[in-house]
């Protein structure tokens, strides 16, 4: 086909025109009478062979780009809302180790540094894995710096005994809260809409083979029909061959797709839930435990930080309870979580009840049985589940690539055989009229 | 190549609309290819900090109170901790185990948590022992609520505290929300500058950014006495010290016991200047709790003659405001 009106070479403009011209004539002749509407009927049938092809390849070409894409703003995901826990989490260091007074203790700065450290380089990876974040991340990166300018200035004071410096921890605490959270929460929100119109996307895939699918289909039965009823010979071998081919490729092709789609499926609504539930979890947690500091920090001005506790709290467990649905070993993070409340209640009845001394050894205490050792639990646990759950929505959602891949070539290879076919059963007839 | 040469067939038998529907669908799939992972960037939200212009300041005419300093008297001797008149404030408070009173936390000199120990101090919080003392039998039985210069009449009005000891200032637009104990400390507002600033006095800040407690009556006096100065509020003093150390403000200005206070934190900063206003200090209590009120004047005339005003003044004053001078007198006869 591609010999029918191969382009002229370069030359002059009335050179073209005219070899143009002469070509378009002999087209014309060539689809002129029977025979011509025989090489019309061939024509068609071998293009809509060639559609068929395409488009299937096509369909699954695009299909392991949505699952890639959807493993990769997954990742991502993961990463902010990590970037995002290691920021509650050193604010949460940060105001506790403030309410022992005194210099901090050494593993609770440790801890502090540690998530800040874990946050600056997520920050740089995910600009680098997703350049649309690029922006975003940057504004946060500035106010990262801001922020650890303000907690360093607030050991700094500290350290001399200035009471500035809790002005500086409470100013640092605001501008995480006011600035950097916001964005962060914009980011996760972008990505979580991002991987859901990837999931979608790799469902909607299938529609492509399924138009090429039946436009082949029918075109060639038309095709045959006509060519029957023209030719009065009932069978044309190869075009049968075509059509078969074409059947049994779109059989094959829907089948996978199908399978495909249920791998994926319970992708997004196993591992891939879980591990945005156990994030959003441990964020809240992590809020919930900075908040019971800047509670008592506050010193009997802090009903609106324990009203935060409240909701954060309730936020955490909700997305726990949820883990158990779906099918994922939750570690029995629900329970560690009432066991915490628990102790946060202590706290508060001693506060509540006039001593604040008391609430703070309870809060500071690292014991065993203490709730921070409890809270430690609930990181280590949660920590876990996440790096699992994660970890295998990216493996589950690798797995389809190569095998997408080798159909949709396989579709591409059908559609051309059909088409070789195609033009080879209208030959036949052809032939005839020499 | 393909879709070049089959638009060259359809455009040749173009008659034939299957035909050119097919070469469209295959032109559309070809388009295709490149849908995929081209994310718009991310949106950021809409920024919320600002350094935003402070409202004007709220031209109210103080109700005429009288004589400001004047409080309730005390009644006869001060009962000791046994023998509280039943059904007083005093016996409520007794009877609840713990004085709850409004402090600062961060203000040096006057209320402000040690970092070492953990615990607040000053001379506001020292007063309030004694007042703990005589009602509990302890000085220790205090329970500490941290409030922000601007809670202080609310906290009281709430009902969230008993008592405010917070360098608070008696004047007649508070006396009409709550009730003063007679006068304990005499400031005055002056400002803190920057140590080579050139400033001297307060006509030196003239289109400065100057600092001042919400809510405080060192911010009135700072619109009055220099209307051209561009007033920052922060929530406490210590907001300002920070905004003063971060360069967004160019001067702070309280009261002078306040301001020591900010100086000893930061060798770079200095107190200038002649008082520009004065600021008698007294404790806040509710204008329910007259009995309170009356008591704790109580408690400051043993402190006055016994000495011990002076040696809370010498424990927390003297090495940065000179040696102690005598304590203010104090007035009584409002009238309830």
């Amino acid at each position: 086909m591609t010999n029918l009106a191969s382009p002229p070479a370069a030359g002059a403009p009335g050179v073209v025109r005219r070899q143009v011209a002469a070509v378009v004539a002999r087209v014309r002749e060539q689809m002129d009478g029977t025979p011509g509407r025989l090489r019309r009927a061939a024509v068609l049938a071998v293009l809509v062979a060639l559609v068929f092809g395409v488009t299937g390849g096509q369909a699954f070409r695009l299909r392991a780009d949505a699952i890639s894409a959807a493993r990769d703003d997954a990742a991502q995901l993961v990463r902010l809302q990590t970037i995002h826990t290691d920021l509650v989490r050193a604010d949460a260091s940060a105001t506790n180790a403030f309410l022992v007074g005194g210099l901090e203790p050494a593993e609770q700065r440790a801890e502090y540094v540690e998530a800040l450290d874990s946050a600056a380089r997520l920050v740089s990876e995910a600009a680098r894995a997703q350049p649309a974040d690029a922006d975003a991340l940057g504004v946060l990166n500035a106010h990262l710096l801001e922020y650890s300018g303000l907690v360093e200035s607030a050991r700094a004071n500290n350290r001399q005994g200035y009471p500035v410096g809790a002005q500086y921890l409470r100013d640092a605490g605001s501008l995480l809260r006011s600035e950097a959270l916001p964005i962060l929460a914009a980011l996760v929100d972008a990505n979580e809409q991002r991987v859901a119109d990837a999931f979608r996307f790799a469902g909607l895939s299938w529609a492509w083979l399924l138009v090429g699918s039946l436009l082949a289909l029918a075109v060639l039965t038309a095709v045959m029909v006509w060519l029957a009823r023209r030719t009065r010979r009932v069978l044309n071998p190869p075009l049968t061959v075509a059509g078969v081919a074409v059947l049994l490729g779109a059989l094959v092709g829907t089948i996978a797709m199908i399978d495909v789609q249920g791998d994926v499926d319970r992708v997004r609504d196993g591992p891939y839930a879980a591990s945005v539930a156990v994030a959003r979890a441990r964020i809240a947690a992590f809020d919930a435990k900075s908040n019971e500091s800047l509670t008592l920090i506050a010193r009997g001005s802090g009903a609106a930080f324990e009203q935060t506790w409240q909701e954060s709290s309730a936020r955490a467990a909700e997305q726990t309870e949820r883990l158990a649905g779906l099918d994922v070993d939750d570690q029995d993070l629900p329970e560690v979580l009432g066991e915490w409340t628990k102790r946060h209640a202590e706290i508060r009845a001693k506060d509540d009840g006039g001593s604040w001394d008391a609430a703070v050894t309870l809060a500071t205490s690292t014991g065993k049985g203490s709730s921070n050792a409890v809270f430690d639990s609930f990181d280590a646990r949660s920590r876990w589940v996440l790096e699992k759950t994660s970890g295998e929505t990216a493996d589950r959602l690798s797995d389809p690539g190569p095998r997408m891949g080798v159909i949709g070539l396989l579709a591409l290879v059908i559609g051309l055989l059909a088409g070789v076919c195609a033009w080879w059963g209208f030959a036949l007839r052809l032939e005839e009229y020499r | 190549m393909t879709g070049m040469s089959a638009s060259r067939t359809a455009s040749a038998s173009g008659r034939r609309l299957p035909l050119a529907a097919v070469v469209a669908l295959l032109g559309l799939v070809l388009a295709g290819c490149t849908v995929g992972t081209d994310y718009e960037s991310t949106p950021l939200p809409e920024p919320s900090r600002g350094d935003a212009a402070p409202p004007p300041a709220a031209a109210t005419q103080a109700p005429d109170c009288g004589n400001p300093l004047a409080s309730y008297a005390p009644q006869g001797a001060l009962p000791g901790p046994g023998s509280l008149p039943a059904g007083s404030t005093m016996a409520k408070i007794r009877k609840r185990g713990r004085l709850v009173a409004g402090v600062s936390a961060d203000t040096l000199l006057w209320g402000s948590r040690n970092p070492f120990t953990g615990r607040i101090e000053g001379f506001d919080i020292d007063v309030l022992r004694a007042v703990a003392q005589a009602i509990l039998g302890s000085e220790d039985k205090i329970e500490f609520r941290v409030i922000t210069t601007s809670q202080r009449i609310s906290a009281l009005q709430n009902g969230d505290v008993d008592i405010v000891a917070r360098t608070m200032t008696i004047n007649c637009a508070r006396w009409a929300d709550i009730a003063f104990s007679a006068e304990y400390y005499r400031a005055g507002q002056k400002i803190l500058v920057r140590k080579g600033s050139g400033v001297r006095d307060i006509g030196g800040l003239a289109k400065r950014r100057v600092c001042a407690p919400k809510g405080s009556t060192s911010l009135d006096n700072l619109r009055k006495e220099q209307p051209t100065a561009l007033p920052m509020p922060a929530d406490t003093h210590t907001g300002c010290l920070v905004l003063f150390q971060q360069g967004r403000v160019d001067a702070i200005t309280g009261d002078d016991a306040i301001l020591a206070g900010l100086a000893a934190q930061d060798p770079y900063a200095e107190v200038v200047g002649a008082a520009f206003s004065e600021e008698p200090y007294g404790l806040g209590i509710s204008k329910d709790n007259q009995d309170l009120v009356r008591f704790v004047n109580g408690v400051l005339e043993r402190m006055r003659r016994d000495g011990e005003w002076r040696r809370v003044y010498d424990r927390w004053l003297r090495a940065d405001l000179g040696p102690a001078p005598a304590p203010p007198d104090p007035v009584y006869g409002r009238r309830p």
